[in-house]
């Protein structure tokens, strides 16, 4: 198990490319030239007396369909709050009824190559962490990434949701894309990113040998040749280097016994974040397990939205 | 078990016995490391379906144990690495609807639950309990590896497959599951569960004429008909506050039926015994294999 020692001399080798800023400013420009589109369809098998479920799908980089979970409290008119919630790398999104019946909506992305978003970019699970790392403008979580801001502009854009409160969740990848979404869109007012991955890829495939980071593993196994270009590709999409660039609080969760997202990649992202931030370590716990952290993430989500003053 | 069940069970059996499993492995360059090959295999289950598997078998010479990673509810089953791969057959089968099983038919999570559960025939749930036996087949019928004992595990629903293939194939030495899902059993169709459970009563809830079907088309799956014929040690793992896929209540009157039970209750929610209870099942399992 790796102590908060551990985790405060680790250092990672990941710096910042010179053009990062620029690289994210055209993605998101190139991304304001796509209507969002956006379609709302009822969903009554999912819905109750206290949550309306809708599938939702809006327009992406490169004109992609994307879908999502989106769930309204029956109560009230808005203007509601809101969660986006991201997914974890092999995982379907989940329906969130939890916070609807509370009163705040939830936005559940299904990001592309997902089962609800794998039409035109399926690239699978293993397979998607090393998709198109030849380039950086081909790899295929510049679309994931582009996904989740287009699901913080599809909350924007609609009429029932208080703009000015809408905050982010997710564990594991869900936590990387927590971390990187509220750079990219500082509309995001708080956020909790649990066990985070994609950070520090350069010691995280090595730290350990199990997926999705052994992926990387294995495109540098196969070719060697590639290694220098694929850590290069990387650099634009290390949580390190966006958690600067967060301007709102956030809660960092790990698990010290994390053998999956090895615990000292996801506290560098910590250590990096320069907003007002939050630490939660769980001894004695791996991957997606600690058994308080998703109490300890809704009270601390429902303690920034106060929810005792929502859907009204 | 109910004459019900008993039938199901049989006529399963039956239409497995009808096909040829016709193994083929594929070795996977780009997954295989220094210490085991990985082999991409497809085999032939209920219906002609092709289902994939992952397998990795170590290097050196064997008979190998084996340890069958029964799949969960969702849409992948990957690679997932344990300590023990590199001394023992791993085996990671999926059933018809998941991921590089889905050239036939794509399963939705969620949907999964009630697809097809208007009839009998028609509910794919009961084709997958079926794959999960296949599996079996699949792992005895490849000549890549010399087998030694095997051990089935899973968590969720991958726990109730492991449990239904244990009383139903012999040879089967050792279960490890984690909070399996009570589908079949009364206690999947309260209200006030948390998903996957919840799509049932998502399903009554649109459907309430339908409620009767529900439990009539789920019960032979119900883990606790078949419990009495698990003749291996049974490793069993649950959460005191699980609502989604294996409630408490549920879970302790199965360990009563289990004649070899370990049973181990944490505080956790669907994630059963987490972090701590993968320790003592690695070891569980180390120790029943014979890995030392």
């Amino acid at each position: 198990m790796a102590t908060e020692q551990d985790l405060q001399e680790f250092e990672t080798q990941v710096t910042c490319p010179d053009d990062f800023d620029e690289f994210w400013d055209s993605t998101l420009e190139q991304l304001s030239g796509i209507s969002l589109k956006p379609v709302i369809t009822a969903e009554p098998l999912r819905s109750n007396d206290d949550v309306h479920v809708f599938n939702v799908t809006y327009l992406s980089l490169g004109g992609l369909e994307i879908s999502a979970w989106y769930s309204l409290p029956t109560q009230g008119d808005g203007l509601f709050p809101a969660v986006i919630n991201f997914p974890g790398y092999k995982s379907e999104p989940p329906v969130r009824r939890d916070w609807a019946k509370k009163g705040v909506a939830v936005l559940s992305v299904a990001v592309r190559g997902k089962l609800k978003s794998s039409s035109e970019f399926n690239p699978g699970y293993p397979g998607l962490l090393t998709s198109g790392l030849e380039s950086k403008e081909n790899y295929g979580y510049r679309g994931v990434i582009s996904d989740c801001v287009r699901g913080v502009d599809f909350l924007r854009s609609r009429p029932e949701i208080d703009s000015d409160r809408i905050y982010a969740c997710g564990s594991s990848q869900g936590g990387g894309l927590t971390l990187i979404t509220s750079a990219l869109r500082p509309e995001i007012k708080a956020g909790v990113a649990g066990y985070p991955f994609l950070c520090c890829y350069p010691e995280a495939m090595s730290l350990l040998r199990s997926y999705p980071y052994d992926e990387l593993a294995c495109y540098a196994r196969a070719y060697p040749e590639e290694v220098e270009q694929m850590l290069e590709t990387l650099r634009y999409f290390d949580a390190v280097n966006f958690a600067p660039r967060i301007k709102c609080p956030m809660v960092v969760g790990i698990a010290l016994d994390d053998e999956v997202c090895p615990p000292e990649t996801s506290y560098a992202a910590y250590r990096a974040l320069t907003s007002h931030k939050e630490l939660w370590l769980f001894p004695n716990s791996g991957h997606g397990n600690a058994h308080d952290y998703p109490g300890q993430e809704r009270a601390w989500l429902e303690g920034q939205i106060g929810l005792t003053a929502v859907g009204t | 078990m109910t004459i019900a069940a008993n039938l199901f069970w049989r006529e399963t059996e039956a239409v497995l016995a009808e096909l040829s499993v016709d193994v083929r492995l594929h070795r996977d360059d780009f997954y295989s490391q220094p210490d085991w090959d990985v082999f991409q295999v497809r085999y032939t289950s209920a219906d002609g379906y092709r289902l994939f598997a992952w397998l990795s078998v170590p290097h050196g010479d064997g008979p190998f144990p084996a340890i069958v990673r029964m799949p969960d509810y969702g849409s992948v089953h990957d690679l997932v690495y344990t300590s023990l791969r590199e001394r023992a057959v791993v085996m990671n089968p999926t059933y018809r609807g998941q991921r590089q099983s889905d050239q036939v038919f794509q399963a939705k999570y969620p949907g999964l639950l009630t697809e097809g559960i208007e009839d009998l025939e028609s509910y794919v749930m009961r084709r997958v309990f079926a794959d999960a036996l296949r599996s079996m087949d699949a792992l005895t019928g490849q000549e890549q590896a010399e087998l030694g004992p095997v051990a089935f595990m899973g968590a969720g629903l991958g726990g109730t497959l492991a449990l239904a293939v244990a009383a139903r194939r012999e040879d089967i030495h050792a279960v490890a599951a984690n909070t399996p899902m009570a589908l079949g059993n009364p206690a999947s169709l309260q209200p006030g569960l948390a998903y996957p459970l919840a799509e049932l009563d998502d399903y009554m809830r649109l459907y309430p004429a339908r409620r009767d079907v529900v439990k009539r088309n789920t019960a032979d799956l119900d883990p606790i008909t078949l419990a009495g014929k698990i003749t291996a040690p049974v490793l069993l793992s649950l959460g005191i506050n699980d609502t989604g896929s294996c409630p408490l209540k549920f879970g302790e009157e199965l360990a009563e039926k289990i004649p070899d039970c370990d049973l181990r209750v944490y505080r956790g929610a669907s994630e059963g015994g987490g972090h701590e209870h993968a320790q003592i099942q690695i070891s569980w399992l180390s120790d029943k294999l014979g890995l030392g």
